[in-house]
C-alpha cells in the first residue's frame, strides 16, 4: 500500500509536469513546456505566466533559469500587462537539453513587494539625485522541471533542418596561391557550429577564419546561418576530400546527410623569387645566421684575447732584438760635422762633451778632425 | 786663453773645489747656481727631499762670504713673514721696521708651492723688482740677490701650483737627480765619520762683482744670437721651422724673458768653461734649464706623455746650427 501511494504520486507528477500551476501569496504562476520528451539539442519552448492576485500591493518579479551544463537556454520574450494592480507577465524561453535521459531544469523566481508611495518617491528622483525603489524581496521556490530527453541517432553532428552550400570559385591556381572556399550552413535548429568542417588528414595547407554566426531566436525556434571561410593552398595538384555531415531533424524524426563533393585542384608551379611582395617590400628571404654569430663570437673574442696575450711578449722580444737605438742610427747617418754636432747637442750634450768640443773646434776654431773617428767616439760614449 | 781668462778660470775652479768639500756630486745644480749668481737670475729646483739643496746654498754663501737664509714655505705663511713688517713699539709709541728674511744675498725658498698664491706673489715681486716696500719705506735688496726655490714633484696634496707668469721669473729650472752610487757611497762615509770639511771663503763679494763684470766681455756672434732667437721662436711657431708635429703639442711658447735668460745663461756657461765666446754647445747645455718651465704643453702632449725636454731636444735637433 505504502509503495502504491508513492508510485501514484510519481505518476501524477509526470502527468502534470508539462504544466505546473501553483498558488503563491499575492500571485499565481503557470509554468509549461511545449514538449515533455524532446531529443537532445531539440528546442523546447518554456512559458511562465505570472498573475497578481492581491491588488493591495505593488508587485515586481525577477525570473530566470539556473545555468547548468545539461542544457542551454535563451530568453525569447517578456510580455507584461500592468492594469490596476493586476500585473500579468509572460516569460518565454527556448531550452536546448544537451544530454539524454532526465534533465532537471531549475528556476529562480523573486517576488518584490513595495507600495505606491515608494514607487512615487523613486520616480521623484532625477539623474543627479537617484532615489532607489525600496522593496521587500521574497524568494519563491519553484519546483524543478524534469525533461525526459531522447538520444540522437549515432554520429549526428547537427540537430535541426539545415541546408549546406559550399562555394568554390576556382579550381586552378599557382603554387602557394590561396583558393577561397566558403561553406554556409543555414536552417532552423540547434546552432550548427562545428569545430572542423574538413577531415584532419588533408594533404594541403588550410587557412581558417573564425566562422561568422547569425542567429534569430523566436517562439518557433532558432533560425541560424553559420559561414565558414577557408583558403586552400599547395605547391602541387591536390584533392579536396568529400565531406559528409550527419544531421537529424527532430520534428520529422528524419536523419539526413549534408554533403560537399570531392574536388580536384590544378596547381601550376612558379618561380619562388617572383612570389616576393614587391608592393610592401618585405625583407629579402635570407638565411638567418645571427645565432651562429652569437654562439661563436664570445669564444672567438676569448680566443683572440688569449692569443694576443701569448703573442704580445714574443712580439715585444722580437721587436727589441730588431730595434736599433734611433740616436745610434742618427749618429751613423750624420754626413757633416754640423749635422753630427746638432745631433749630439740635442741629446745629452754633457755625455758627448768631448766629441762636441772636437766638432766645435773644427767648425769654429779651424781645428782638424776625422768625422768617422768622432762618430766612433760618440757611439762608444753612447 | 789670456791671463785674465786664466785667472777667472782658476777662481771658478777654486770655488767649485771648495763647494765639493760640502756637496758631493750635483754638478748641474752647482753650475746652475753659479750661472744664476753671475747673471743675477733665480733658480727653481725640482727634486725629492734630501738632495743637498740647503747644503749647497749654505756652502755657496760661505765660499763667497755672502748671507744666506732659508724660508720653509707652509700654507699659513704670510707675505709679512717674508718681506717684514712695521712693528709697534709701546715704549715710545712709534712704529719700527722689522725686515724679513728676504733681506739676504742667497735665499732658499723651500717648497715654494706649499704657500698660497699671495705669498708666492710677494716673493716673486721682490725677485723681479729687487726692492721691498714696507709701510711707506722702500728698501733695496743688496746685490747679489739669488733665490733658489724648491718644489717637490712627489707631493700633489695641499700644494699651490705656481702660475706660468710667475714661473717665467725664474731664469732656470733644474731637475736635481739622485747621486750616483759612487757619490752616495762617498756621502755615506763622510756623513758617518763627520769628515765634511768646513767651507772656507775663497772669493769675496768684490771678486764676484769682478766676475760678473768680466762676463760682459764674452763675445756672442750675431749668427749665434739669431740662432738663439730662432730657438725661442720655434717654441711659439714650430710650423715655421718645419716642426708641424709640435703645433698641437705646444699650447704657449717661451716668453721674451726666455730669450734674455738664454742669452745670459749661454754666455755664463761659456764663461764657466773658460771661453771668451759662445758656441752652439753652450746654448745646448743651458737651453733645457732655461725653457723647460716656460713651455706650456697642450692636453694632447700630456696624453702622449711628452715632456718639455723632449720638445726642446727636437727643436735643437731640427734647427740648423750656425
Amino acid at each position: 500500500m505504502k509503495h502504491n501511494l508513492g508510485n501514484l504520486w510519481v505518476a501524477l507528477c509526470l502527468l502534470y509536469l508539462p504544466a505546473i500551476i501553483l498558488q503563491a501569496e499575492d500571485f499565481t504562476y503557470h509554468l509549461r513546456v511545449d514538449k515533455k520528451n524532446p531529443y537532445v539539442k531539440e528546442a523546447v519552448l518554456l512559458t511562465l505566466d505570472v498573475n497578481q492576485t492581491n491588488p493591495n500591493v505593488v508587485l515586481l518579479f525577477n525570473f530566470d533559469l539556473v545555468k547548468n551544463e545539461n542544457y542551454s537556454y535563451q530568453r525569447v520574450d517578456i510580455k507584461e500587462k500592468s492594469n490596476a494592480k493586476a500585473l500579468q507577465i509572460r516569460y518565454t524561453y527556448l531550452i536546448y537539453p544537451l544530454k539524454p535521459k532526465n534533465v532537471n531544469i531549475r528556476f529562480t523566481l523573486k517576488k518584490k513587494v513595495t507600495s505606491e508611495d515608494s514607487v512615487a518617491y523613486s520616480f521623484s528622483g532625477d539623474r543627479d539625485n537617484v532615489k532607489g525603489l525600496v522593496t521587500k524581496d521574497y524568494a519563491i521556490a519553484v519546483p524543478p522541471l524534469t525533461l525526459h530527453v531522447k538520444s540522437l541517432p549515432q554520429g549526428t553532428e547537427l540537430v535541426g533542418d539545415f541546408t549546406l552550400d559550399a562555394t568554390l570559385k576556382r579550381h586552378q591556381a599557382k603554387a602557394y596561391e590561396a583558393l577561397p572556399f566558403h561553406v554556409t550552413i543555414e536552417g532552423k535548429g540547434y546552432l550548427p557550429l562545428l569545430p572542423n568542417i574538413l577531415p584532419p588528414d588533408i594533404n594541403f595547407t588550410l587557412f581558417k577564419e573564425k566562422p561568422i554566426v547569425k542567429t534569430l531566436s523566436s517562439t518557433q525556434g532558432t533560425q541560424s546561418t553559420v559561414k565558414y571561410s577557408m583558403a586552400l593552398s599547395h605547391v602541387k595538384d591536390f584533392t579536396l576530400p568529400a565531406v559528409s555531415i550527419r544531421a537529424f531533424d527532430p520534428p520529422s524524426e528524419k536523419a539526413y546527410m549534408l554533403r560537399i563533393p570531392s574536388k580536384e585542384f590544378k596547381i601550376t608551379e612558379v618561380n619562388k623569387t617572383t612570389l616576393i611582395d614587391k608592393v610592401d617590400t618585405p625583407p629579402l628571404l635570407t638565411q638567418d645566421w645571427s645565432w651562429f654569430e652569437t654562439l661563436f663570437s664570445y669564444p672567438f673574442v676569448f680566443f683572440c684575447g688569449y692569443l694576443t696575450a701569448k703573442v704580445s711578449p714574443w712580439q715585444k722580444k722580437v721587436k727589441q732584438q730588431k730595434a736599433i737605438d734611433p740616436l745610434e742610427e742618427k749618429i751613423k747617418n750624420a754626413k757633416t760635422e754640423k749635422e753630427l754636432l746638432q745631433i749630439l747637442m740635442a741629446n745629452e750634450s754633457k755625455v758627448f762633451g768631448s766629441c762636441i768640443h772636437m766638432l766645435e773646434d773644427s767648425l769654429y776654431a779651424n781645428g782638424k778632425i776625422n768625422l768617422r773617428e768622432v762618430k766612433e767616439k760618440a757611439l762608444h760614449l753612447l | 786663453m789670456n791671463d785674465i781668462q786664466n785667472d777667472i778660470h782658476k777662481k771658478i775652479a777654486l770655488l767649485k773645489k771648495e763647494l765639493s768639500n760640502a756637496v758631493i756630486g750635483q754638478e748641474d745644480m752647482i753650475d746652475s747656481l753659479l750661472i744664476g749668481l753671475l747673471c743675477d737670475g733665480h733658480i727653481l729646483v725640482e727634486g725629492v727631499p734630501g738632495l743637498a739643496k740647503t747644503t749647497t746654498i749654505n756652502a755657496l754663501s760661505r765660499a763667497i762670504n755672502l748671507d744666506a737664509k732659508r724660508i720653509q714655505f707652509t700654507p699659513d705663511l704670510l707675505p709679512s713673514d717674508i718681506i717684514g713688517a712695521q712693528v709697534y713699539n709701546p715704549k715710545d709709541h712709534s712704529f719700527s721696521i722689522k725686515k724679513g728674511p728676504i733681506f739676504t744675498h742667497l735665499l732658499l725658498a723651500d717648497e715654494i708651492n706649499r704657500a698660497p698664491a699671495k705669498v708666492q706673489s710677494a716673493l716673486l715681486e721682490v725677485m723681479q723688482e729687487r726692492q721691498v716696500t714696507i709701510g711707506d719705506e722702500t728698501f733695496k735688496i743688496a746685490a747679489p740677490f739669488l733665490v733658489m726655490a724648491t718644489q717637490n714633484p712627489i707631493e700633489q696634496e695641499g700644494v699651490y701650483r705656481l702660475p706660468e707668469a710667475q714661473l717665467d721669473r725664474f731664469m732656470m729650472k733644474i731637475i736635481v737627480k739622485h747621486n750616483t752610487e759612487d757619490e752616495e757611497l762617498d756621502i755615506m762615509r763622510k756623513a758617518a765619520k763627520k769628515s765634511f770639511t768646513e767651507v772656507k771663503a775663497v772669493l769675496s763679494l768684490d771678486n764676484l762683482q769682478g766676475l760678473q763684470k768680466a762676463l760682459e766681455n764674452v763675445h756672442i756672434d750675431e749668427e749665434i744670437e739669431r740662432y738663439m732667437v730662432q730657438l725661442i721662436s720655434a717654441t711659439r711657431e714650430p710650423h715655421r721651422f718645419g716642426l708641424e708635429n709640435l703645433t698641437d703639442i705646444i699650447r704657449f711658447g717661451a716668453s721674451p724673458r726666455a730669450s734674455i735668460d738664454l742669452y745670459k745663461a749661454s754666455r755664463a756657461q761659456a764663461y764657466l768653461k773658460g771661453k771668451d765666446f759662445v758656441s752652439p754647445s753652450d746654448i745646448s747645455v743651458v737651453i733645457h734649464s732655461v725653457l723647460r718651465h716656460r713651455i706650456v704643453l697642450s692636453y694632447e702632449a700630456r696624453a702622449k706623455n711628452l715632456t718639455s725636454d723632449e720638445i726642446i731636444s727636437q727643436i735643437v735637433e731640427t734647427l740648423p746650427i750656425p
